[in-house]
């Protein structure tokens, strides 16, 4: 088993490598967003530190309010401070912030469009903390909801665009993020985004990986031995999984004979399945394998043993598309 | 100087009853315990202005017992932020005046309410918006006495008191029935006001239907600096009318034409 071990769930990342040796792009771009835009404001339900909001804490005091550990409560703040012309950056887990106050985000920010931004951490399997901390139903409950956006960058670098899309957007914006836990090398660096349009990190003409969140890294990977076994293999970043690119994703399906998703969450009601819906509706040919988690719960563990264990790390998706293939 | 407020009060009763009837649904009883605050408020206390909706400045309130927004229709019409016609419209097909309030379609209602405890938290957010900004505009709320039995209106209650929000102000329509029972015989949370104070909010207990009272209550003379405040008010479920008066049936009962006739005769009897 390799990979961290950290328990860098429920602390700053820069405490475990060192002040100022971490990028903090969640925290740096909402700290930028706010001394840009005075309506930029963020909330905590406690968990500063592993949602990057003591950045702004500390930088801008007055412009950060702790609510304690009530997400019910942040959920109608943010809302009210939206509906006095504030944007105000909700900040949790995933899971807490999406499953725990659903009523809450239906009813006081999908409902009246209040221009709240929900910023999510520890998306799907990304903690060791097991089952009560992994969000693999968030973008299902998320999508479910009327004027929700939804966006999850390929990287913890296109952040930054997220942040940035977010607050250009007049409404309400789900934003799914996996802080960076180490340096980006080269090779793990993304060119930002354009909202609602898919984007083409490789190009390919057998397979096309489509894939949203820390599963581009497993595409990309999975993509590069594909190749290699002449199997020519595209890699697809639907980083704004709501509203979907209906367009991109039909024109994969009628050049591809096969369209993969890979999603760091449940295959019922996320990137799988929005996927589904557009092949079924377009009619758009290609057979469509999701790779994710299978109706299931997972546990808890380190991030590559469990997207081993759950069949969804490169070399699954690899083995995946040579069985459909 | 209460009179006035008291004839406008048996008006809106009155039409709340009327339109109650002719949709054939609503909430009469709580629409009856409420009437005499949001007139007072309507009336008296808050700032706002009919023909500008959206003004920055104006005070707030959200109806967080959003199942009594026909009372707040009524209210709204009869101040003037919605045609009179218009009341008539409740319940009915293509109408903006749905069973909960909706602020993206009625001007003057602030927030969507119907899920119950959603109201405080929301208004918690204005009043920390508005110390953000400096505003002078007061928030005010307006939530049932059962409803306080949901957990995100405790929450919202501490980070009110932590964040010293004075600007903001709760008042409880204390009628003590909720939907299927008493609160005693439910989930008791009488009396509120020790547990108010006890998590740091300035207390005051009224007369629900008296309309000094409720006026004195309001008034920004008697806010407390560096607290938020809770007007604890004692109120009856159906008042005005004897046989809903305190009596759980109704709810969300409509009367057949003999007790309309009925209650209409009542409040008009008390009609000056």
């Amino acid at each position: 088993m390799s990979g961290s071990l950290h328990l860098g769930d429920f602390t700053s990342a820069a405490n475990v490598y060192g002040a100022g040796g971490m990028p903090r792009y969640y925290g740096d771009a909402l700290v930028a967003s706010a001394a840009s835009d005075p309506r930029v404001v963020a909330l905590g339900a406690d968990l500063s530190a592993p949602t990057e909001t003591d950045v702004i804490r500390d930088a801008m005091p007055d412009r950060f309010f702790m609510v304690g550990i009530q997400e019910a409560n942040l959920i109608g703040v943010a809302s009210g401070m939206a509906k006095m012309g504030d944007i105000p950056f909700a900040n949790s887990f995933s899971v807490f912030l999406t499953r725990r106050c659903y009523d809450q985000i239906a009813m006081q920010v999908a409902y009246p469009k209040a221009n709240v931004k929900l910023a999510g951490f520890l998306p799907g399997l990304s903690t060791l903390l097991g089952v009560s901390h992994q969000a693999i139903d968030d973008i299902a409950l998320m999508r479910a909801l009327p004027n929700m956006t939804i966006i999850e960058p390929g990287g913890p670098d296109q952040i930054v665009p997220a942040v940035k899309a977010a607050i250009e957007i007049d409404g309400p914006v789900y934003l799914r993020l996996q802080r960076a836990d180490r340096p980006l090398q080269k090779d793990q660096t993304l060119p930002p985004f354009e909202l609602g349009k898919a984007q083409t990190l490789k190009d390919g003409a057998d397979v096309a990986i489509v894939a949203s969140g820390l599963m581009i890294g497993q595409a990309r990977q999975a993509a590069t031995k594909l190749s290699k076994r002449g199997i020519s293999t595209a890699v697809v970043n639907l980083h704004t999984i709501k509203p979907l690119d209906r367009n991109a994703i039909t024109q994969w399906a009628r050049r591809c004979q096969l369209i993969v998703t890979a999603e760091n969450h449940s295959i019922i009601g996320g990137l799988g399945s929005a996927v589904a819906e557009v092949l079924a509706e377009e009619n758009a040919g290609a057979r469509l394998v999701r790779v994710g988690l299978k109706d299931r719960f997972a546990e808890g563990g380190s991030l590559p043993y469990l997207l081993q264990k759950y069949r969804m790390s490169a070399d699954a998706i690899v083995e995946a598309v040579v069985e459909a293939s | 100087m209460a009179s006035n407020l008291e004839q406008i009060a048996n008006w809106i009763r009155r039409r709340d009853l009327q339109s109650v009837y002719e949709a054939g649904a609503g909430h009469v009883g709580g629409e009856m315990s409420v009437i005499d605050i949001l007139t007072a408020l309507y009336f008296r206390i808050l700032s706002v202005n009919p023909e500008q909706p959206q003004d920055p400045d104006r005070d707030r309130l959200v109806l967080s017992k959003g199942h009594t927004a026909n009372a707040l229709y009524v209210v709204l019409a009869k101040r003037g932020f919605i045609p009179q016609d218009e009341i008539s419209t409740f319940l009915k097909p293509m109408s903006r005046l749905n069973g909960h309030p909706n602020r993206t379609k009625v001007p003057g209602i602030e927030t969507n309410t119907g899920p119950l405890g959603h109201g405080l938290p929301v208004a918690v957010g204005m009043a920390k918006a508005a110390k953000l900004d400096k505003a002078a505009w007061r928030t005010f709320v307006i939530t049932g006495d059962g409803e306080m039995q949901e957990g995100s209106n405790w929450e919202a209650i501490m980070a009110a008191a932590q964040f010293g929000l004075d600007n903001l102000t709760l008042i409880i329509d204390h009628n003590r029935l909720q939907q299927g029972a008493r609160l005693l015989d439910t989930n008791n949370l009488a009396p509120f006001a020790p547990k108010l104070e006890a998590f740091g909010w300035a207390v005051e207990e009224i007369d629900g239907h008296d309309m000094d009272a409720i006026c004195a209550a309001l008034s920004s003379e008697t806010v407390v600096k560096g607290k938020p405040k809770c007007v604890v008010a004692h109120t009856n479920k159906g008042q005005g009318i004897s046989f809903m008066s305190d009596n759980v049936a109704w709810h969300h009962k409509v009367p057949d034409s003999v007790q309309y006739e009925q209650a209409m005769k009542e409040l008009e009897g008390t009609a000056s």
